[in-house]
Order: structure tokens, then sequence, then C-alpha cells
């Protein structure tokens, strides 16, 4: 007698928002957009030779290889890592079914060490328009973030207040490779003020690599563990700055996300906090409870997503940060380390977590996303019961 | 399991490959050095495409040499396009982790065909 276990679900089958995608902005495509007294520096940017990432004067040096640049043999890829148009970024996301996606900038991940900070705020509203021009087109499924450039809090200020209303920028940005002071500084609090009257998370994202500045050399030399350092030590001790300077309570309806280090952090980093606040709470006094109280309301991207031998390992670590309702897939395409959406979809979880983590997670944190036709009755269905 | 003619011989030379679909199988069938070996082309990791991936050879260190780093295999490593996993192509083996080894497909020249068993 046969046993009917029922269609078991599949990727074709549910939301998939992914939080974390790359558009590839050069000098050439952004030089139209900027301002007339910074047009010639864009265009004097686009005459330097072209490198991945590290374009002279417009993605400041790595401070360190790039994976792909020094592994010894080469890794052979195949494809090109590099995303150059609205509609090519939409037929790949289908192809790993994923029918949403939130862009961040390819060199610009790197805007926070570009030294002249009346540039960088230059650079990035060229950015944002011509995102706006050649990305979010309305009938897309695709969704930007504001790039909150810490060199000038007033210009980043006036690029939220200018797209707090844009159906298409769903978050800030807050470039985290070599950013100093930390976002937790209150020189940066006007900007989470503003994201949140706007209902915008802030997303932090680093770069892999070191550099003197931040995130700090842990001398580290080899891609393996330069990778494995990078993401996650700007990931963490932005989360503490945030803490240090109460953050969460003075800005409690503030969202904040943390992108491109995995999870596995997230427990550890909670039970070291809390166990230092019983001894120091006085040096903490904003906070009624312990430091995980607050960061169980933080937001987590999967991506580089661990891969334990026994998946449930991982699903185990996310129910230690209380994670289900927190945690959003992402990708993290077209870089040379993306995760194919199987990588969270196929954790031993319920059907109710996969679809959770794959993308209902996503439509609470970024309500302003549109759902797709396709999913808009499911979607009702899960809202009726939140 | 059954035999299928996928390519005429004078088609896979040395270095060549050739990705093929048998049923719902998509198998990859490669010439190295001469001897033809033939793998899923479904990657250990996360399902990827591996045998569109580079051929090359790959770094090895050997404690006879003081773990010196060394290039060999060449022409017999794999490399999944997607993240690069490695697989040594006449085994299945993937160089990675010791216990996962693909498994591979009997192919065999017969006249002027390449014959497959899947």
């Amino acid at each position: 007698m046969a046993i009917d276990v029922g269609p078991r679900l599949s990727l074709r089958d549910v939301l998939i928002v992914d939080g974390d995608v790359h558009a590839h902005e050069q000098p050439e495509q952004i030089a139209p957009y900027v301002a007339p007294r910074w047009r010639e520096a864009v265009e004097n940017a686009a005459r330097l030779p072209y490198r991945y990432l590290n374009r002279p004067g417009w993605s400041p040096g790595a401070g360190h290889m790039l994976p792909g640049a020094a592994l010894p043999g080469g890794r052979g890829k195949a494809r090109e890592e590099i995303v150059w148009s609205a509609a090519q970024m939409t037929q790949q996301l289908a192809a790993l079914d994923i029918d949403v996606g939130i862009i961040f900038p390819d060199h610009f991940l790197k805007i926070a060490a570009i030294s002249d900070g009346a540039f960088a705020a230059e650079l990035a509203r060229g950015y944002h328009r011509w995102l706006e021009e050649l990305w979010l087109d309305p009938e897309n499924d695709l969704y930007a973030a504001i790039v909150a450039v810490p060199h000038d809090v007033d210009a980043a200020v006036a690029e939220i207040e200018r797209y707090a209303g844009h159906p298409k920028f769903v978050g800030v940005f807050l470039p985290t490779c070599q950013v100093y002071p930390l976002w937790g500084h209150r020189r940066y609090w006007r900007i989470y003020e503003v994201a949140q009257e706007a209902g915008l998370p802030v997303m932090l994202h680093s770069v892999a690599g070191s550099s003197w500045a931040f995130p700090f050399n842990t001398e580290q030399h080899t891609g393996i563990a330069v990778h494995t350092a990078s993401h996650v030590f700007a990931m963490m001790a932005n989360l503490m700055s945030f803490m240090e300077t109460g953050v969460p309570v003075r800005f409690p309806r503030l969202a904040i996300v943390f992108s491109e280090a995995g999870l596995t952090w997230v427990p550890f980093l909670r039970m070291r906090l809390d166990k230092e606040y019983n001894e120091n709470r006085r040096g903490w006094p904003y906070y009624a409870d312990r430091p995980s109280a607050y960061i169980r309301k933080m937001w987590f991207m999967t991506q580089p997503v661990e891969e334990p031998e026994n998946p449930r390992d991982l699903v185990d670590l996310i129910r230690i940060y209380d994670g289900e309702d927190q945690t959003v897939f992402a990708s993290d395409w077209p870089h040379h380390d993306f995760d194919h959406p199987r990588a969270v979809f196929d954790l031993p979880v319920s059907d109710l977590v996969k679809q959770k983590l794959m993308g209902l997670n996503a439509l609470r944190l970024w309500p302003r996303i549109r759902v797709p036709a396709k999913y808009a009755a499911s979607v009702t269905v899960w809202r009726n019961t939140l | 399991m059954a035999e299928h003619v996928v390519a005429r011989a004078a088609e896979l030379p040395p270095g060549a490959r050739r990705v093929v679909r048998v049923g719902r199988l998509e198998i990859g069938v490669f010439n190295v050095g001469g001897t033809l070996h033939a793998l899923p082309n479904i990657c250990t990791h996360q399902f990827g495409p591996l045998c569109l991936g580079h051929v090359g050879g790959t770094v090895l260190a050997r404690a006879e040499t003081g773990y010196r780093f060394e290039w060999g295999l060449d022409g017999q490593i794999i490399s999944c396009p997607w993240h690069g996993l490695e697989f040594d192509l006449t085994t299945g083996r993937c160089l990675a982790y010791p216990r996962v080894r693909l498994r591979t497909y009997p192919v065999r020249v017969e006249g002027e065909e390449i014959i497959l068993t899947a």
C-alpha cells in the first residue's frame, strides 16, 4: 500500500525575497547623474584602470587580496561575477527561483573609505539617481537601499528624506567597511531618527578584507581566514557599538539588519554580552533587561549561511538566538560566495518556518515590498494569522 | 541501468568533455589523458552544475616536501563553477572532504562510439 505524504514544498511554490544582491556601479555610468561640480572627477575615475571592487579612487583598496586574485592556481571560475543591468538581475534571480531582490552596490560597499566626504556624498546621490532610472522600474521586483555616507550626516539625512516615500527604496545601507567611528556613535543618531520615522530599516554591510582602521587587522593572511573574520567582526563590532550608546532604546522602532556574516556568531555574541552585563549594568544603564532581549529584535541575513554536516546543528543555533522570525534569506548574487536558496530552504524545519526564512520574515522587515501576484493569496492567508 | 551512445570517439579527444542528458540525469563525460570518465553534473555542495566547471590541476602540499605548495594532477581536477569545490575526475573523489566521493558511471569506447552506462 503506497503512503501518500502529500506534495513536498518546492522552491517554486514559495515566495523568495533575497535581502542582498549587487548591482555594479561604474564611474562611466554614474557620471551623468552627479552634479556638474563633481562630474569631471567621476569622468577622471572612468579613465583609471578597471579592477574588480578595487578601482583606484572609486572603491579604495581592499587592504587585502580579493578572492580569486591571489588564490593559488586560481579557481577556474566559469562565470563573470557581475550584474550589469536590471534585466540581467531579474533573469538570473528567476533562474534561482528568487522572486524579489534588494540591491546593494558593489564598489560603493567601500564608500566609507573614500576620504573626501563631499565627493562621497555626491557619489551616493548619483548612485541613487542611477538606480532610480535604470534599476527600479515599477514593473520589476527589484528594490534598493539608500546609501548613508558616514562622512556627512546632513547629506545622508537629506537622501533618506528624499526617498522616504519612494516605493522602491526599502532601507538605509550603512556602509560598514572601514567606517569610523562605528555606527553607534551619537553623530549618526539623526540618521536613525529619520529612518525610524520613515519606517526604513538600517542595513549594515561590510566587505571581505581588513585594514589598519576597520575591520581590525587580526593578522590573517590567507583568503579563508580573512573571509571568515572580516564581515563577522564588522557586524559584531557594530552591534556592540549600537548597544554601547543605547541605540535600541533611543530608537525603539528602528529595525537593524546585519548582513553577509552568516548566523552562527549571533548566539555567541548574545551570550557573551549577557554575561558581561551581569557585572556591569551601570555601564549600559539605558536597558531594562539583558542585551539579548534587544538583540532578539534585530535581523540577520543568512548569507554566507553555515553548512554543518548535520544541518540540525544550524537549526538549533537559529533557535538559540530566537531567530525563527528574525532571519531573512540572502543570496549575495552575483558574488563568488553566493548561496543558492536551497542552502536555507533545505534546512530540516517545518514548511511554515521555511516560508518565513525565505520570504515571510522579509515582508515584515520590508513592508514596502509588493508581493508578486503569484503569492498574493497565500501571503494574505499568512497575514491574517499574525 | 542502460547503455547509451553519447558521442563518437573522435568527438572526445584528450582534454575534451561533453555533458549529456540521460533520462532525468545530467552526466559529464570527460577524456582525461586518453581515458574516459563520467560523473553526475551535480556538485555535492549546493547542487551546482559541476561538469561545466574548469578542468585543470590543483595545489598539493605533501609531508615529504615539508608541505611546499606544488602544482599537480593537471587535467584531472574539475572545479565547480559555483564555488570552486574540486573533484578528481578519475575517481569522483572530493579533494576537500575525504569521505565525499561522487559516483562514477561506466563509460567505454566501442569501435567509433562512446558508450555510457547509466
